[in-house]
């Protein structure tokens, strides 16, 4: 009987010590930092990095999307359900509105991704270094430029020292620190330097020609032409299009249509997002086409405002490049061509920007053309290629107006009318509505955060 | 060879030593009541081994020795009777034994005497959860059990329930309790598609299958399963064969209709134009008072009546026009009920449960086997189920004793979209009455209404989920010795599930391509219980029993889903149907649990109680710092009533006081929160790493510490008994999901930080109203009062996702944090908010958000009156939620004055302001200048309500009728669901969209009420 006793205890430790080691259970379905290790881990974040900028919270959606709901008028017209998208179209947001949070929280895992690759470039082999650390930059200075554009006051109201940006972090988090990781907001001037010095840094870095669409010489100066475009420095601005379209690695699609809905890169893609059947910024709730393509294939919450037809020479295809549809929400109306179909490229940068871009800054500069082409051919190329009538001169209104046209629904127009210091929805363009409040939880999490003025 | 002789010689020598040293003993038992013979008594000679069982007549011969003098014949729920051996025929007429002394209650790895027990346990019999018409028992039980708290989302089937007991304990882990099947920790989260609500894996035990369940609400009786009882457990026990009796077949049988409790009211076609025709004139008085200029010309009105007529025509007539399709709607020539569309009319319900339960002195039995298939009052939603359970014992030796309760089954499950998706029938009731169902030019469901209609959806989609479930677990327990005996189980459940989901071409979720997904989910757990059990005999005054052993819980859990797009046609609607694949994953995980537990109960006089337990459980969930956690708890009881003092008492007949304290735990985070993670990022042609998660490798347990104080009461020989409980519980070292800074890279991170604080009492009462006459009456009243307070939370704000929702410190969990609406101005017909400086304004950016109310109730109760006269009976069971409010998150849509779209609206919009000196609570209705159509405490209700939940007639037919036929018993009944329900809440109280969280709750969006059912049932035993 004490035998049958002792065969139970004893059976019962050996039991509890296997089990003992059955309680170490590793996750199945992710990585743990220390299996980042190698070249081809850290590159691996690094395309981790592309996934977010095709996110809702950013090029996938949100970053045009709400930049033409700020500057809709005789654009776009919100018919939809999501009130918060009402409310970024009537500026009347709240700091809890989850829009500007999910545009923030997207754009800072970004920025850690890019100082995650930043910090471990060490471990990357020496031949893909200089590229790594590039688009690592790269990544890192667009997402920047578009949350100090979206979340401060702009540059052009000429007190960039002094007015609140965003918050500069530039170091990974491996650890949460509290009294570390609560900064404070940099000056729309630090986070412009910071933009500038990573674009030069890509610049420097990055090939020519890089595989996969990802981001490469020509993406970092396209970029960094807006920048200097945004800043009125527009000597730069200009010297920036001018190299990529003189790179000979683009050039305008034979018609307006083929720049959109592709597979991937159109000829003139000078960066663009890829998207996929299985990887996209959404198809029921978010994302470009859902709001953008009518029932039933998508919601349809964003319309064509008709006052946006005006703009446009009867013979001109962009103001016919459209369908007319029907909302979820059932009002009828038009909607841009441009987003119709899901899983398609989405453009970013286009070779037609850059046109725009050197021909209105030479205009604006003034002496000898940059690239020695004149203001007034730069705006026909693009004018031309969608059969509208070439103009016999130019002015800068008439770039504003051309961009309207050119690149309506792609977000430029908020862009345009804030650097040149120009009315938006009837509000002046520096107006506190037009600028984002940062998101509420943010605010509640880090103290050392000032809000936005109005919010 | 030899052997064999030897044995052959010493069996008949064996056996005629017996013979001549044993004498015969017959007689008869019966039941000292009602005179029936009494089948299955134990007969044994007082002092000796040997022993027999009476037969369905009551009698019985047994041999005994010569020497024996005294027979003892016990039955359970008797009094065991002792008789002088003579020489004739022995007659005994058993008498029922008080319950209060016998009653046994399941406890964590063991019974007890419910008189022994210290802590605080509810126990519901097979009687209050058999034939409910409902997929799983806890609707049975609401209201049942005080402090026990049940809420069904809303009238879909298979939906997940919440139990909540004595309150949330708990902000960013679960709130749920542990629920354990004879002896086994059950899966009961939901594994169907995410994207769906969650269902509910408990609706896999056939309720019919049930024999108790033991409610374990306080720390003492909780903390033997330590880490998981933070939360309350709840015990399942299913039936089991009893010794010696003759086998009893059991049929029950039932049908039923249901139909929904309540509805909100909605305009009419009539209605319906008189409100727009009033919002236009609403509108342009606006307009023109305010010198705005004309829709068209941007020229200034020249009129009151032309800014009218301005908004008339060219605003609201247009809509009229356009979803109307050609019908008149000037002369009401459609009057469309869409809400009436998406219910399913006198939706049925149909149940069989056969079973048969029997066994000898060796062996017990229990085997049933049941379908039961019932539609919800929504259309499309149907579940049904059918399976087998087998339970068995068996008495291998005297020493041994092992056994398998195992039960199989399959169940499906027809789903419908969530309350959020277009696509729900629910929503159906924002289609404008004015749209015709028939489109009149094509003679086919109108396809141009307001929102995509989801009658589509009801026509072409499916979703189904069928689940097989296998639970089962073996035993066996040896006796060391006569005092010690040691217990090993192995159990294992099993949950396969796949569903299907197709949305066709023509329907709002096919977008026009059609759309298909599958998901395939298994949750495969193991668990083994080892423990010794002691009791050892130190004198007549002590009585000591202590239980000591371990377990292990092993859950592996994995989950595949396929989605694809482009179905040629809706002839294929299976995944291979699709052209296109969207999405296809596998995931999965695995969750450890080792414990060990020790529990020494100890009773002086049998009137002195104490019990001490201690649980140390370590966990996957946790890392290497904190992977152990110990819960100890102690607990005293005392029984006054059998002190001399008392004893004598006529009025007191039974009174005990408990008290207990000690701690439990939770760990329901999921899995791997406490390391940073990397998670797979499929960029085109790029594939990475996204960081997602931060890790804090110090998370530990959360920790609840419960106190509470009992007393357990008799009066007038228990005719009337009660329990009252007072508990405190106080969790800490919350596992809080807190918010970090987004510069960060994570939103974030798991932390143990702040409290939470929960205390409450409960109060039960049954009494005998009549009873010893044909005609009895008794009643069972229980009421629980329970306060939720939010403590210190390092000043985390955190919300529900609609943010509406709060924990916000010295407050309920899930406060509805809102700006507050105060009224209307009668001037203006503007709503009218509170503003920050607590001054009213009718601008909704400069009011302010504060605590308007809570979902959480502060009384729950039930009141149940049971008749009885000769063979008939009735029930009538009423249950109650008091101070608790109810969100109507659609109100913002529906009752809006078109403000948010041209949705139908409820009627109460028809008493809104329309002229200066209205007095009104509904604000100015109008598609360009209403008021109040922002989220705020405009649609706020109270949420209490009583409710008639149960009402049921029964009769049994005399036993005289029946004997020809062979069949012992033979009930028919009828029975209704929630038939009467009392209530400010314009719509179903009984709802919550989101039925799954702590912070959220309460909110009622599109959701499908409560039915009302009623059933006619059969229960025949032969």
């Amino acid at each position: 009987m004490k035998k049958l006793l002792y065969i139970l205890i004893v059976s019962i430790i050996v039991i509890s010590t296997a089990c003992n080691k059955k309680l170490d259970v590793l996750p199945q379905n992710s990585a743990t930092p220390d299996l980042i290790k190698t070249s081809a881990d850290v590159k691996a974040v690094l395309f981790g990095g592309y996934q977010l900028l095709q996110n809702y919270g950013a090029f996938g959606e949100q970053f045009f999307l709400v930049s033409d709901l700020l500057a809709s008028n005789e654009q776009l017209n919100w018919v939809g359900t999501y009130g918060e998208y009402k409310d970024v179209q009537r500026k009347r947001m709240v700091s809890t509105n989850y829009i500007p949070a999910s545009m923030w929280a997207n754009g800072y895992s970004t920025i850690n991704i890019a100082n995650t690759v930043l910090d471990k470039l060490s471990v990357v082999d020496d031949a893909d270094k200089a590229t790594i650390e590039g688009e690592a930059k790269f990544l890192r200075a667009a997402i920047y430029f578009e949350l100090v554009g979206l979340f401060a006051k702009p540059y052009s109201d000429g007190n960039a020292m002094a007015n609140l940006g965003v918050p500069l972090v530039l170091l990974p988090t491996y650890a949460y620190d509290q009294s570390k990781n609560k900064p404070a907001r940099n000056t729309v001037k630090q986070v412009y330097d910071q933009v500038i010095s990573d674009l030069k840094i890509a610049i420097q870095k990055l090939p020519k020609n890089n595989n996969n669409y990802r981001a490469d010489l020509y993406s970092a100066k396209a970029f960094l032409s807006r920048v200097y475009l945004s800043m009125g420095d527009n000597t730069n601005a200009a010297a920036q299009a001018d190299d990529v379209i003189k790179s000979g690695n683009f050039s305008l699609t034979g018609s307006y249509d083929k720049a959109f809905n592709n597979n991937s890169n159109s000829s003139e893609d000078i960066f663009a997002i890829q998207q996929s059947t299985q990887s996209n910024a959404g198809t029921s709730n978010q994302g470009l086409t859902t709001f953008y393509a009518p029932q039933p294939s998508a919601r349809g919450d964003a319309q064509i405002d008709n006052a946006y037809f005006t703009h446009f020479e009867t013979t001109d295809f962009r103001g016919l490049y459209i369908t007319a549809g029907k909302s979820i929400a059932g009002s009828n109306g038009n909607y841009p061509n441009k987003w119709a179909q899901f899983y398609k490229a989405i453009p970013v940068v286009r070779l037609a920007e850059m046109y725009l871009t050197r021909g209105e800054s030479n205009l604006v500069a003034g002496g000898t053309p940059v690239g020695g082409v004149t203001p007034l051919d730069d705006i026909n190329i693009v004018r031309s290629r969608s059969g509208a009538s070439n103009l016999a001169s130019v002015t800068k209104s008439d770039f504003v107006e051309e961009r309207f046209r050119e690149l309506g629904f792609e977000g430029d127009r908020f862009w345009t009318l804030k650097r040149l210091l120009l009315d938006i929805d009837n509000l002046g363009y520096d107006d506190n509505k037009l600028i984002m409040p940062i998101p509420q939880r943010e605010i509640d999490a880090n103290s050392n955060l000032v809000q936005n003025a109005g919010y | 060879m030899r052997k064999i002789t030897n044995f052959i010689i010493m069996f008949l020598c064996g056996t005629m030593s017996l013979v001549a040293q044993t004498k015969e003993v017959t007689g008869k038992v019966t039941d000292a009541k009602s005179g029936e013979p009494v089948a299955g008594a134990t007969i044994k000679a007082k002092g000796f081994k040997n022993t027999t069982i009476t037969n369905t007549d009551g009698s019985f011969k047994l041999s005994v020795d010569e020497k024996a003098k005294v027979l003892e014949i016990s039955y359970v729920g008797f009094t065991t009777a002792e008789v002088s051996i003579g020489s004739g025929y022995i007659t005994s007429a058993l008498k029922e034994a008080d319950k209060s002394l016998t009653e046994v209650v399941v406890v964590g790895y063991g019974k007890s005497l419910k008189k022994n027990v210290t802590g605080s346990i509810s126990r519901l019999g097979s009687k209050e959860i058999e034939n409910f018409p409902a997929p799983s028992f806890e609707s049975a039980i609401q209201g049942k059990a005080p402090g026990v708290v049940v809420t069904s989302g809303s009238g879909k089937l298979g939906q997940a329930i919440q139990i909540n007991i004595r309150g949330i304990s708990s902000i960013s882990a679960s709130s749920q309790p542990l629920y354990v099947v004879d002896g086994l920790p059950v899966t009961t989260g939901s594994v169907s598609d995410g994207t769906n609500d969650d269902t509910n894996p408990l609706a896999d035990i056939n309720p019919n299958d049930i024999e108790s369940v033991e409610i374990l609400k306080d720390a003492s009786s909780a903390a033997i399963y330590g880490a998981r009882a933070a939360n309350g457990v709840v015990l399942i026990t299913t039936k089991k064969g009893k010794g010696g009796q003759k086998t009893v077949i059991e049929l029950n049988t039932s049908h039923g209709v249901s139909n929904p409790a309540r509805k909100l009211s909605f305009l009419n076609a009539k209605q319906y134009v008189s409100l727009i025709e009033q919002s236009a004139t609403n509108d342009g008085t606006y307009a023109f008072n305010k010198g705005y200029t004309d829709l068209l010309n941007g020229n200034p009105y020249t009129s009151l009546d032309a800014a009218i007529a301005d908004y008339k025509t060219n605003i609201y007539e247009p809509i009229l026009d356009q979803y109307s399709l050609g019908t008149d709607w000037r002369k009401n020539a459609v009057n469309s009920n869409w809400q009436q569309q998406l219910f399913h009319k006198n939706a049925p319900t149909d149940q069989v449960n056969l079973s048969a339960t029997g066994g000898n002195d060796k062996t017990r039995f229990f085997i049933s086997g049941f379908y039961n298939t019932q539609d919800a009052i929504v259309i499309n939603n149907k579940f049904s189920r059918y399976g087998t359970r087998f339970n068995i014992d068996h008495n291998a030796t005297d020493k041994l004793v092992f056994g398998l309760n195992l039960a199989v089954n399959r169940s499906q499950l027809d789903r419908v979209t969530n309350d959020n998706a277009f696509s729900t029938p629910g929503q159906l009731v924002a289609q404008l009455p004015i749209s015709p169902l028939i489109d009149p030019g094509t003679g086919l469901p109108n396809k141009q209404t307001l929102y995509p209609s989801g009658i589509f959806d009801a026509l072409y989609n499916f979703d189904k989920q069928i689940t097989f479930r296998t639970i089962g677990n073996a035993y066996a327990t040896y006796k060391i010795l006569p005092s010690l005996s040691f217990q090993s189980e192995f159990g294992a459940d099993i949950l396969n599930l796949t569903e299907k989901e197709f949305a066709g071409k023509e329907s709002q979720d096919g977008a026009g391509i059609g759309k298909g997904s599958t998901v395939i989910s298994q949750s495969a757990s193991l668990n083994t219980n080892n423990y010794f059990t002691f009791n050892p005999n130190i004198n007549d005054n002590s009585k000591l029993n202590v239980v000591l052993g371990m377990s292990y819980l092993q859950n592996d859990y994995e989950h595949t889903y396929g989605q694809g797009e482009k179905y040629p046609s809706d002839a294929v609607k299976n995944l291979s149907g699709a052209t296109s694949i969207t999405g296809a994953s596998t995931t999965n995980s695995r969750y450890t649990f080792l414990s060990y537990f020790l529990r020494a109960s100890y009773s002086y006089k049998g009137k002195y109680l104490l019990s001490v337990s201690d649980r140390i459980d370590g966990s996957s969930r946790f890392g290497s710092t904190s992977k152990y956690g110990n819960f100890p708890a102690a607990s005293f009881g005392w029984i006054l009533s059998d002190e001399n003092f008392l004893k004598n008492s006529s009025a007191l007949s039974y009174l005990k006081l408990r008290v207990s304290y000690g701690f439990t735990g939770n760990s329901e985070i999921g899995e791997q929160q406490f390391r940073s993670l990397y998670s797979v990022a499929n960029y085109p042609n790029l594939p990475g790493f996204t960081p997602v998660q931060l890790a804090n490798p110090n998370l530990k347990w959360e920790k609840s510490r419960q106190t509470d104080i009992g007393i357990d009461f008799g009066f007038l020989k228990n005719r009337i008994t009660g329990e009252v409980d007072y508990y405190k519980k106080h969790t800490s070292d919350l596992l809080l999901n807190t918010n970090i800074p987004q510069t960060t890279g994570y939103a974030s991170i798991y932390q143990n930080a702040g409290s939470l604080d929960n205390s409450g009492v409960e109060f039960a009462l049954t009494t005998k109203n009549l009873e010893g006459g044909p005609f009895k009456w008794s009643t069972t009243f229980n009421i629980a009062y329970n306060k939720n307070k939010v403590g210190n939370i390092d000043g985390q704000i955190i919300e529900s996702n609609d943010n509406v929702q709060r924990a916000v410190q010295g407050y309920a969990i899930g406060s509805f944090y809102m700006k507050k609406f105060i009224g209307v101005d009668q001037q203006t017909g503007d709503a009218l908010y509170q503003g920050a400086d607590g001054k009213s304004t009718s601008d909704y950016s400069l009011a302010a958000r504060m605590i308007v109310g809570k979902y959480t109730p502060d009384y729950t109760g039930g009141f149940t009156n049971t008749f009885s006269y000769k063979g008939l009976d009735l029930s009538v069971f009423f249950y109650f939620v008091t101070g608790n409010n109810i969100y109507n998150s659609a109100g913002r849509y529906m009752t809006a004055g078109f403000y948010n779209g041209w949705d139908n609206q409820t009627t109460d919009v028809l008493k809104g302001w329309t002229k200066p000196g209205d007095v009104t609570n509904v604000p100015r209705a109008g598609a360009y200048y209403g008021s109040g159509a922002s989220t705020s405490s405009r649609w706020l209700y109270k949420g209490d309500y009583l409710r008639l939940k149960n009402l049921t007639l029964g009769y049994t037919l005399p036993k005289s009728l029946l004997s020809n036929l062979n069949i012992s018993s033979a009930r028919f009944y009828i029975s209704g669901i929630n038939l009467l329900t009392y209530t400010k809440y314009p719509g179903d109280p009984e709802v919550n969209t989101n039925v799954v969280s702590n912070i959220a709750g309460g909110k009622d969006f599109y959701t499908i009420p409560q039915a009302k059912t009623f059933t006619i049932g059969l229960n025949i035993k032969f």
